[in-house]
């Protein structure tokens, strides 16, 4: 066993001093934008621009998707290489598919595994270059976590398809350039035997899009109407869309890893340390200690979850449950947190604070705690995945797919 | 990162697997947990045929030298049975006490004793309560020439049955704490097995005992110290063995849920069921990715001690929760001692406290990451 994340075979250590040089530089004057997000409920320019700019210049090395084939836009790299490239963007607390608001991370490896070669070599280089935003576009107003009782119909006319229904609850406060959605393309089918999935340009006529304003921020509502698409943007087969579905929700479920930590608790050690109560020091309180000693056990349990679940990906060899598991708990962690933080710091921790990135911000975190239990599914199917996995209750235990 | 078993490791695992199935099997266990006869010789003397006492300890010594993760893996099957016996408490931490405070005499003397499993080793460290800490010691310590006399009772001792010798830690006449090595036949050494909802637990006195005064082990009134660092070697073992527990409690329970139907169907098919099982999941792998990091990190030498101490505390609650969500989910069979579950929620209960409550290891770990002004 091994737990290093810094050190490296001899032959990656040239491959590791490359990228960090080039990370020195290209962060320069930048430092403060560190942190990623895969989406921001604040409209920060200079925070958007930078790393925005910063995703196309890994793009263009092939450095957003390490491993995949240079003709898609990747650079035929190895894992090791996608090590190196992930615990070197770590130390800015960054990573590579989250570098900016797109769910590139999700599409790009069901695209390479479903799609075309055609579909590949068109769709495939913008997304994994960083040139291109996607959003996931899957919830509808009557099919949240029942994902497959989607009721958007795409309807074969000619080499086109016609699009009508509506998506929410999808997003950022950015404008996307594709939507990447299931479809219904056979209204009188089977459930699971009804669907597609489409990759949509948002520029096409009919798309509308209408911003939400929910407790995590800004989100959208998506219209089709009449929107009429090119068949060749069909993945995977017509009416073959749930298992498309598999691969994509296996990473939309925790299926992806990481190998980036969860950056809150140094942040509330700080503040007690600055912080008095009766002449001392919040952080010299016992009950703080110990409030801060179960975040700290929780959220190293997050961190070692979401390693571990990286490995087994890049290594082949998907953990069964662990997508699964580590969604449930991660969620419920942050829930959690976010009741700490007001026990240690009262109602100061209601107020946001601009000067941090808000992955940090105490506020942020409290005010997304219940609304990021359901984001991609409920908690309750968090755990249903767990149990065909685990095989709990049935004699053959559900494989994770392949997602790399 | 590499979270795979190295050769060795995967045939360590396998010897000590198939020596649990063979050894120690379930039925025998819970036959031996309920008559609270922990204590087995024989299998003892196996297994220090098989070189697992002392498994840290130099070859030099009479140890095998092996690496903190090889003794992991062969612990983590131990605990999975969970063979009971001083394994842990001579084999690794009354070794460890020895390796860190002995003179060379002690070392040479004690040492291949305890390997050998001629020697059990016992500390008897805290007199009341189940605390950690040099304030549950209050054993007295007086010197008159050369001889010591020793006044006092330990309340928990685990392992004491088997003991050959005490590792005894009591106060001198400046309060400080030393260790001071007694033999169990000593006159004034009273072992009493305690008979409640816990195993292999005994209140040892020791009443006017006289030992040698070069019966010290390590510096006079320094004793604490040696035994806070020596406990901090050891404990990631005891947590491999806590986390074998949890991985056996988990395969059992999954298990369960696919054999026993109620209301017409296997109860793995309700949701609440399935929770249990959820919750049970992420307290064993909690235990078990802090555990094994800890023993890469004293492998590597890394500074270990937030990682000692997390994983006491995970491991601790870990085998402890784990036992309740199993029991959710087998109701009443779970309660009958001779079902292997019996076996473990009583085990999980006395080890809890062992060395630390998870509480007072949690506040040990944030005062390594954070320390307090």
């Amino acid at each position: 066993m091994d737990f290093n994340l810094q050190e490296d075979s001899p032959e990656m250590t040239e491959f590791r001093k490359e990228v960090r040089a080039w990370m020195e530089e290209n962060m320069k004057g930048s430092e403060h934008l560190r942190w990623s997000a895969s989406w921001s409920t604040r409209e920060n320019e200079e925070e958007y621009n930078f790393r925005r700019g910063l995703g196309e210049k890994l793009g263009k090395k092939g450095w957003l998707f390490p491993m995949f084939p240079e003709e898609y836009g990747g650079a035929g790299l190895t894992v090791d290489h996608q090590f190196v490239l992930e615990t070197e963007l770590a130390r800015y607390s960054l990573n590579l598919t989250h570098i900016f608001y797109t769910l590139a991370r999700i599409i790009s490896p069901v695209l390479l595994h479903w799609g075309t070669e055609d579909q590949k070599r068109e769709f495939l280089p913008p997304i994994a270059r960083g040139e291109i935003v996607v959003w996931q576009v899957l919830t509808e107003p009557q099919s949240g976590s029942d994902v497959a009782n989607c009721q958007t119909r795409a309807i074969r006319d000619g080499d086109d398809y016609i699009v009508t229904g509506q998506k929410v609850m999808v997003g950022h406060h950015l404008p996307p350039d594709v939507l990447w959605t299931l479809v219904c393309t056979d209204p009188d089918g089977k459930r699971h035997e009804n669907l597609s999935w489409l990759h949509i340009p948002a520029n096409l006529p009919g798309v509308t899009i209408q911003h939400m304003h929910l407790m995590m921020g800004i989100k959208n509502a998506v219209f089709f109407d009449g929107v009429r698409v090119p068949a060749k943007y069909l993945v995977g087969g017509e009416n073959n869309g749930w298992k498309v579905a598999h691969t994509h929700l296996e990473l939309e479920h925790g299926g992806d890893g990481r190998v980036g930590t969860d950056p809150v608790v140094d942040r509330v050690v700080e503040y007690c340390r600055n912080h008095e109560v009766g002449g001392k020091p919040l952080i010299d309180d016992p009950h703080v200690r110990d409030t801060i000693a179960d975040m700290i056990l929780e959220i190293n349990t997050v961190n070692r979850m979401n390693r571990r679940i990286f490995w087994h990906r890049f290594v082949k060899e998907p953990h069964a449950y662990g997508g699964a598991q580590f969604r449930y708990y991660q969620r419920m962690v942050r829930l959690r947190n976010g009741e700490r933080l007001q026990k240690i710091m009262g109602a100061d921790a209601l107020i946001p604070d601009h000067n941090v990135h808000e992955v940090l911000d105490f506020e942020y975190v409290i005010r997304s705690g219940p609304g990021q239990l359901h984001g991609g599914g409920t908690l309750d199917t968090d755990r249903l995945i767990f149990a065909r996995r685990a095989g709990i209750g049935r004699a053959t235990k559900e494989k994770a797919p392949d997602t790399v | 990162m590499d979270l795979r078993l190295n050769e060795d490791q995967e045939m360590f695992k396998k010897v000590a697997a198939d020596f649990v199935q063979a050894e120690a099997p379930t039925t025998m266990l819970t036959q031996q947990f309920l008559k609270k006869e922990t204590f087995l010789p024989d299998l003892y003397t196996k297994i220090a045929g098989l070189g697992w006492l002392g498994m840290l300890v130099p070859e030099q010594y009479g140890g095998a030298g092996l690496s903190y993760l090889d003794c992991g893996v062969v612990f983590e099957e131990l605990g999975r049975a969970p063979v009971p016996g001083p394994v842990f408490s001579s084999g690794v931490l009354a070794a460890q006490i020895v390796r860190d405070g002995g003179s060379d005499a002690q070392k040479q003397e004690l040492l291949p004793a305890i390997c050998g499993g001629e020697a059990i080793v016992i500390p008897a460290i805290g007199d009341h309560g189940a605390h950690w800490g040099p304030e549950t010691v209050a054993t007295t310590c007086s010197q008159s020439g050369d001889t010591l006399t020793l006044q006092g009772t330990k309340r928990h001792v685990y392992d004491a049955e088997g003991a050959t010798a005490f590792l005894c830690a009591a106060r001198g006449g400046d309060g400080g704490v030393s260790v001071v090595l007694v033999d169990r036949n000593a006159p004034g050494v009273t072992v009493t097995p305690h008979n409640g909802y816990m195993v292999s637990v005994s209140e040892v006195s020791f009443d006017g005992v006289e030992v040698p005064a070069a019966s010290v082990i390590g510096e006079t009134g320094a004793g604490w110290d040696l035994l806070d660092r020596a406990a901090e070697k050891a404990i990631p073992l005891l947590c491999a063995y806590k986390v074998g527990a949890c991985q056996e409690i988990y395969e059992f329970t999954v298990e369960y849920t696919n054999e026993r139907r109620a209301f017409g169907q296997l109860i793995g098919r309700f949701q609440r069921v399935q929770d249990h099982c959820v919750e049970l999941s992420i307290h064993m792998d909690r235990a078990r990715m802090a555990t094994y990091e800890t023993l890469w990190e004293l492998d590597e030498g890394l500074p270990a001690e937030a990682g000692i101490h997390e994983s006491k505390a995970a491991a601790s609650e870990g085998y402890h929760q784990a036992c309740s969500y199993s029991h959710m989910v087998h109701a009443g069979p779970g309660t009958d001692y001779l079902h292997p579950l019996m076996v473990h929620s009583v085990l999980a209960h006395t080890l809890y406290q062992y060395l630390g409550t998870p509480d007072y290891h949690k506040r040990r770990m944030v005062d390594a990451l954070y320390p307090s002004a």
